[in-house]
């Protein structure tokens, strides 16, 4: 990687592996400060709780880690950060702010579909959380099939697909690193605030009517802001409700 | 942020002014306990309905039993006060942030642990979910589950007792 890489980052190109995220749990305790993974090849990827991620060849396949966090709380709102940067990046390299956007809490839309997925997870030590594990997947070439979708999600695309424009998972991480670097260093100097302020101004959906899915729970409001934890704020009959998890439909 | 530093307190104050002009917020209260337990109360308000509440302590902390429930969303945190409060039990593992609980590393799995079984310190022995964050709850020591007290996707707050270990 040349360019202008974040200092203080490591980069770990692999080749096939099973998931980035197990690789990079194995090697967390080589690593001296954050560090990007990247696999030619995953046989296993993984979405949130379990939902298979496809990962087709020329898509982009990452895992940053972050060692050195401490607090839960606000090691989540690296899903802010992640986001942006994307968003960033995928302006950056196509030209096109208009083209993205984003969705609570992390995914970036292109032209209201899904283009990338992101899932956090903790690594903890003897009881405490000592890091966070991040795990970026970007449409760049060809997007999965969408047979196995649940009702109501957004049916995913591809960035070649939606645009014409080819980007190579190398060049991807050029633009992500450095974006990155620069959303983590606000986050830790200014906390979350400006970080808040910039992905509202991304947000999709903002004063419109959408549906938070919680487990066993499903919720349906007006978008009203993301609070300063973090949480998607609906306004419903009910009043405001402040959600922590969940996922969100259009 | 450190304890007897007058510009880290300085600069907390003004982080804090930033936040109620940026966010259009009348009040905002904050309230810092040191000692075995550091704790950080706070409490925003905008014209004169409160916004939102929060309280953090570096984990495990017992469950403040006196702090008003962190987000409305969520059910209310057992707080009954009484000896059976399992949020005072020094076994009791208490949950990091607000978010949802899960029993299992995902849907129709096997349960990370039930009652009985034996864990060991930093065993996985639930999950809470945040923002897409998952966080892997460990057993902050060696013990058998005695009681598991939330319901798997479950929504939790910050503080409340997840499960019991003896």
């Amino acid at each position: 990687m040349s360019g202008d890489w974040p200092h203080g980052y490591g980069y770990l190109p692999l080749g096939e592996v099973t998931s980035t995220l197990d690789e990079a749990r194995a090697r967390v305790g080589e690593m001296s400060g954050p560090t990007w993974i990247t696999a030619t090849h995953q046989t296993a990827a993984r979405g949130r709780r379990g939902r298979p991620w496809s990962n087709p060849a020329g898509n982009f396949a990452g895992t940053l880690v972050l060692p050195n966090l401490t607090d839960p709380a606000s090691a989540a709102l690296r899903s802010f950060t992640t986001a942006l940067a994307l968003d960033e990046a995928l302006t950056t390299l196509t030209g096109r702010p208009e083209a993205f956007a984003l969705k609570w809490p992390n995914d970036v839309l292109l032209n209201g579909s899904k283009l990338a997925g992101i899932l956090l997870e903790s690594l903890t030590e003897r009881g405490h959380l000592t890091g966070l594990v991040i795990g970026i997947g970007v449409n760049l070439a060809s997007a999965p099939d969408p047979g196995a979708l649940e009702p109501g999600a957004l049916a995913p695309v591809s960035l070649m697909g939606e645009t014409g424009l080819s980007v190579t998972p190398d060049d991807f991480l050029e633009a992500l690193a450095p974006a990155f670097a620069r959303w983590e260093a606000q986050l830790r100097q200014y906390g979350f605030a400006p970080i808040r302020t910039a992905w509202l101004a991304r947000a999709a959906r903002i004063g419109e009517t959408v549906t938070a899915r919680l487990p066993g729970d499903e919720i349906t409001g007006t978008f009203r802001t993301v609070d300063e934890a973090g949480h998607l704020v609906l306004s419903t009959p009910k009043g405001e409700r402040a959600i922590a998890a969940g996922d969100v439909f259009f | 942020m450190t304890k007897n530093s007058h510009d880290s307190d300085v600069a907390f104050i003004q982080a804090l002014a930033e936040l109620l002009r940026e966010n259009d917020l009348t009040e905002l209260e904050v309230k810092r306990e040191y000692g075995e337990a550091d704790r950080l109360n706070v409490r925003v308000a905008r014209g004169g309905q409160v916004v939102t509440q929060f309280a953090a302590a570096p984990a495990p902390a017992p469950a403040p039993a006196a702090h008003a429930p962190a987000a409305p969303a969520a059910a209310p945190a057992p707080s009954s006060g009484g000896e059976d409060d399992p949020a005072k039990h020094p076994g009791a593992v208490t949950s990091p942030m607000v978010g949802t609980a899960y029993l299992s590393p995902e849907p129709g799995a096997a349960a990370f642990v039930k009652v009985g079984d034996k864990v060991a310190e930093g065993d996985t022995v639930l999950i809470v979910e945040a923002m897409k964050t998952m966080n892997q709850i460990p057993a902050p020591r060696a013990g058998t589950v005695k009681r598991i007290l939330v319901e798997d996707g479950s929504p939790v707050e910050y503080g409340a007792p997840l499960m019991i270990l003896e």
